[in-house]
């Protein structure tokens, strides 16, 4: 134990930048709804000074149970006058908490899974399986909200959330990034931004097993702003869930094989269509900062990474055709906070025609997602993933956009049991959907 | 009393009362928990209380504090805890009673500008849901975005355009307040302004030392139809006091009128909120003119040509409502931005009147030199309102003693120039020791008897305000 506590001294710099001021605690979702000061970015540092001064055992259940209940939306950074870098001293508490046996079975599962290729891919296919089955919104339908049986409930509306919309065509090229029959358009404009760069597309874990069509979508769209689609064989699971869980050492792992795979592809750009994902490898550096034979390597690969709005949301993108849909878009905390990506997504959409862009209240906030926090704490997630629900509803819109898997799966998910047909979808399949109805593809 | 005893837990039939007033789900007290509520925003002043009660209601909150009276266990309101005087620290131990869940506008009367909220609305809130009647509430803590009305009540908070608007006292019309031993009553109110002494006033500013207020009504103006803001910069910040100096006394009336220095124009500049001040300055002075259109640019240009004259370097004006509050944005979170310069902060609150302040300044640096400490200043100059603000380690106790004396050094200085001891933080725990520096002993006494009326047993908020040969010399 007592070496963990030293690895979060190593952060006490950071965590004495936090000059006590509150300005956090209005943005915390978990504070606005509990009001109690231990649930707040605040409570929650001073809970990380009190540690590293000695005054509190890690695995006090208090400690346990706040740090535990923290979405890790990282919203209390946003609003940080003094710049405390949250999400990293989380990490390194999380870590603490998980040693000291705080960490819930389910917490332990996942990164556990999705770490392991072995182990995801069939789970992913068994996944695929049961879903093409139709039973997952049956289930959601009978179900009762109530205690185990709700957490149940919400688990197989996260993977339904992972149907294709509704709204969108359905063509799909199952294994390969680009099928023959989705080569771009021939003509190509005057000028492309991609100018023939290559371009990876980071494929992700949850998002090739259960939103591999997230992945297309974004392979066609660059090559349709002239990218040269490059495959990365060896890839994998960025860490995030790992490092959020306390599992530092296994993000690591991971991170290196990553940054060996992407090394060995040479692309120029490394497009990431999961915000968390893209969060998680913006951080590599941080992650493997004393690695003495990574620590550039990771530097190189982050300067690479680009989430896929911050490609497309330019004023160079291509037209595609109309797509006449009400839509409104829901920030991933990964994307907004994280990454500080604001205007980009919203660009994104606006550029396709016909598409009416509607104004979500609340867009900032956490839809609950984070990981499975819905599962881990139903109560507090079942509130906080209703309220965005209902935001949702309120702007009549056909569909919400979002740009990360979790968010995708936590929305779908409050929607199918409110009994709502919104479809969720991630923003690079309008923009698809609107070249291909606008024959920008053959 | 000397409060209660901090290893002796809360009388099980107590726990049992509280409970019973606002659900187990709202009452805490382990001791680990109790950590996080050590401090508000001041963290040199800590200690933990016996247990935390969050009520939803006056009702439930009267029960609440009727349960601590019967059993004399001291309580201490608490808001969103961005108080800089230590007057949220349960010092000697009790009862928290926060606030955090009275968030309700329970009333926008736009027609006669008023509006009655409970206690815990953010000031931000509640100019959220009066803005779309193109209302809004004058008092503006730099802190809005995260302080509660109850507290800029309980401290009588001001911010920067109070300098034209005056501070909150000016707009309370009406408290719904729970005494101290539990009773509800209404202070103040429509038609009852006028005769009598005025109880709401005298409550407003009483720093939780008279009970807790649970709903506040407060008069709201129209929104400002236009405004004019200028950033000037200086060499040294002795000129940009000389150009208050001037502004004012060529009796123009600007809304706002702020001074940052050059360390927190560093910190600023290093955070989120870089509005692009000059990093090489001395200072910057803000100066914002509202009101109706007409005559704003006359007044802007007037106040222009009084820094130029006072030696400015340069006048920026903001082109656009976004510049505008980009620029506002650096300085609101100046203080927090701090956290950039060392890890601890000893904010100060003294106001000194307005012709002294290029002197009192100069003094000021020349404390800081002499204790070989950083002082980074920003203040509502056009009120004279200073916040040197110094910044340390509290890890080195030795610098830790040099900010307490130089920190007492600076008072004096204030109170000399003719000054007081707190512009808009409150006394709190923080600056007991120096209210014999601007209060009479008479004035002390009557005082007291005023906390006797409305709290006989001593039990709300003790050891803040008064001294009582308790405080630290
Ligand atoms: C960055 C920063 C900038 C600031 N800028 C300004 C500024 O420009 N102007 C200014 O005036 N202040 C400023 N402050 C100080 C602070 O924000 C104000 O004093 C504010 O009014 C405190 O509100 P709160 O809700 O946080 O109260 P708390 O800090 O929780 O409590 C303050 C005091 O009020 C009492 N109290 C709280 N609620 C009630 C209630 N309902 N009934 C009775 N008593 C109650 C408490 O017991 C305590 O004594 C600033 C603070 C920070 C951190
Ligand atoms: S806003 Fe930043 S400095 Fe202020 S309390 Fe929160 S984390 Fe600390
Ligand atoms: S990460 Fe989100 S939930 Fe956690 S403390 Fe920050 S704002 Fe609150």
């Amino acid at each position: 134990m007592t070496h963990l506590i030293r690895e979060l001294q190593k952060r006490e710099e950071k965590l004495f930048h936090c000059v006590h001021c509150g300005f956090c605690l209005p943005a915390c979702p978990t504070y606005t709804r509990l009001g109690d000061e231990a649930d707040s970015p605040r409570g929650r540092l001073h809970f990380m000074r009190a540690i590293v001064e000695g005054r509190l055992e890690p695995d006090s259940p208090a400690v346990t149970r706040h740090l535990d209940r923290c979405l890790g939306c990282r919203a209390c950074e946003s609003v940080c006058p003094s710049g405390v870098e949250y999400g990293q001293l989380l990490e390194g508490a999380r870590e603490v908490v998980a040693r000291a046996g705080g960490a819930s079975f389910l917490t332990r599962l996942l990164p556990a899974v999705m770490g392991r290729p072995v182990l995801l891919r069939p789970a992913m296919l068994l996944a695929r399986i049961v879903r093409g089955t139709g039973i997952l919104d049956r289930a959601v339908r009978r179900l009762s909200g109530e205690g185990w049986s709700g957490q149940v409930r919400l688990g197989l509306g996260m993977m339904a959330a992972t149907s294709p919309p509704r709204l969108l065509s359905r063509s799909m090229s199952p294994n390969e990034l680009l099928g023959p029959e989705e080569k771009m358009d021939a003509e190509m404009p005057g000028e492309t931004m991609g100018h023939g760069t290559r371009a990876a597309v980071f494929k992700g874990c949850v998002q090739e097993g259960l939103l591999g069509r997230v992945n297309h979508a974004t392979a066609r769209v660059l090559n349709a702003n002239g990218f040269k689609v490059v495959d990365v064989p060896g890839q994998g699971c960025c860490g995030a869930v790992h490092a959020h869980t306390g599992g530092l050492k296994g993000a690591r792992e991971l991170a290196r094989r990553n940054i060996r795979a992407f090394e060995r592809a040479g692309a120029g750009v490394v497009a990431v269509n999961a915000a968390g994902c893209g969060a998680t490898m913006k951080e590599y550096p941080h992650l493997l900062g004393d690695d003495p034979e990574y620590g550039t390597r990771a530097r190189d690969l982050a300067a690479r990474v680009r989430d896929i709005s911050e490609i497309l949301g330019t004023a160079d993108v291509r037209v595609g055709g109309r797509l006449p849909m009400r839509v409104t878009y829901d920030a991933p905390c990964h994307l907004l906070h994280a990454q500080r990506i604001s205007a980009q997504p919203l660009a994104m959409l606006e550029s396709v025609p016909g598409l009416e862009l509607v104004p979500l209240r609340g867009h900032e906030e956490c839809c609950g997602g984070a990981g499975v926090y819905g599962i881990t704490h139903p109560e507090l997630g079942g509130r906080i993933g209703k309220d965005k629900v209902r935001a949702i509803v309120s702007t009549g819109a056909q569909a919400v956009a979002t740009g990360n898997p979790g968010c995708m799966m936590q929305i779908g998910a409050g929607l199918r049991m409110a009994g709502v047909a919104v479809d969720v979808v991630h923003p690079v399949e309008l923009l698809d959907e609107s070249y291909r109805r606008g024959g920008l593809y053959r | 009393m000397d409060g209660n005893d901090l290893t002796e837990p809360l009388p099980l039939q107590l726990l049992r009362d509280l409970q019973a007033a606002v659900g187990t789900d709202w009452i805490f007290s382990d001791p680990d928990r109790m950590v996080v509520y050590e401090t508000d925003a001041q963290t040199a002043h800590s200690q933990a209380p016996h247990a935390v009660v969050l009520p939803a209601t006056t009702e439930e909150a009267s029960e609440v504090v009727h349960a601590l009276h019967g059993h004399g266990i001291l309580m201490i309101p608490r808001g969103a805890g961005t108080g800089l005087s230590g007057g949220a620290v349960a010092l000697r131990g009790g009862v928290v009673v926060g606030t955090s869940r009275m968030t309700g506008i329970l009333e926008v009367d736009h027609e006669n500008r008023r509006a009655l909220v409970q206690c815990g609305v953010l000031n931000n809130d509640l100019n959220a849901a009066v803005a779309p009647y193109g209302l809004h509430y004058a008092p503006d803590p730099s802190s809005q975005s995260a302080c509660t009305i109850g507290g800029n009540v309980a401290e009588n908070s001001g911010g920067p355009h109070c300098l034209k608007y005056g501070v909150t006292s000016r707009y309370v019309t009406a408290l719904r307040v729970v005494l101290p031993d539990g009773r509800v009553t209404w202070l103040g109110g429509q038609g009852r302004e006028q005769g009598a002494f005025d109880l709401a006033g005298l409550f407003v500013g009483s720093e939780g030392c008279f009970g807790l207020a649970t709903e506040v009504e407060v008069a709201l103006l129209p929104l400002p139809e236009a405004a004019r803001t200028l950033l000037v910069i200086f060499e040294t910040i002795e000129d940009a006091g000389r150009a208050v100096t001037a502004i004012i006394s060529r009796g123009l009336l600007p809304a706002a009128l702020e001074i940052v220095d050059r360390n927190t124009i560093r910190a600023v500049e290093a955070s989120i909120f870089a509005a692009g001040y000059p990093t090489d300055a001395g200072a910057a002075l803000v100066v914002e003119f509202d009101g109706v259109e007409a005559g704003l640019e006359r007044h802007a240009e007037e106040a222009a040509r009084c820094c130029l004259d006072a030696g400015a370097r340069e006048v920026r004006h903001a082109e656009s409502d976004q510049e505008r509050m980009a620029l506002w944005k650096g300085r609101k979170k100046a203080f927090g931005a701090m956290g950039r310069l060392a890890p601890d902060l000893l904010v100060q609150d003294a106001t000194v009147p307005r012709s002294r302040l290029p002197g009192v300044l100069a003094r000021i640096s020349e404390i800081a030199r002499r204790y070989d400490l950083q002082v980074a200043n920003v203040f509502h100059a056009g009120d004279g309102n200073l916040h040197p603000n110094l910044v340390y380690d509290r890890r080195d106790p030795e610098e830790g003693r040099r900010v307490e004396q130089a920190s007492a050094e600076i008072m004096k200085v204030c109170v000399e120039a003719g000054g007081t001891i707190t512009g808009e933080h409150g006394v709190g725990v923080d600056k007991r020791k120096y209210m014999h520096l601007v209060f009479s002993p008479a004035e002390l006494e009557i005082l007291r008897g005023v906390k006797q009326v409305f709290d006989p047993m001593g039990l709300c908020n003790p050891g803040k305000v008064l001294p009582d040969g308790q405080e630290a010399p």
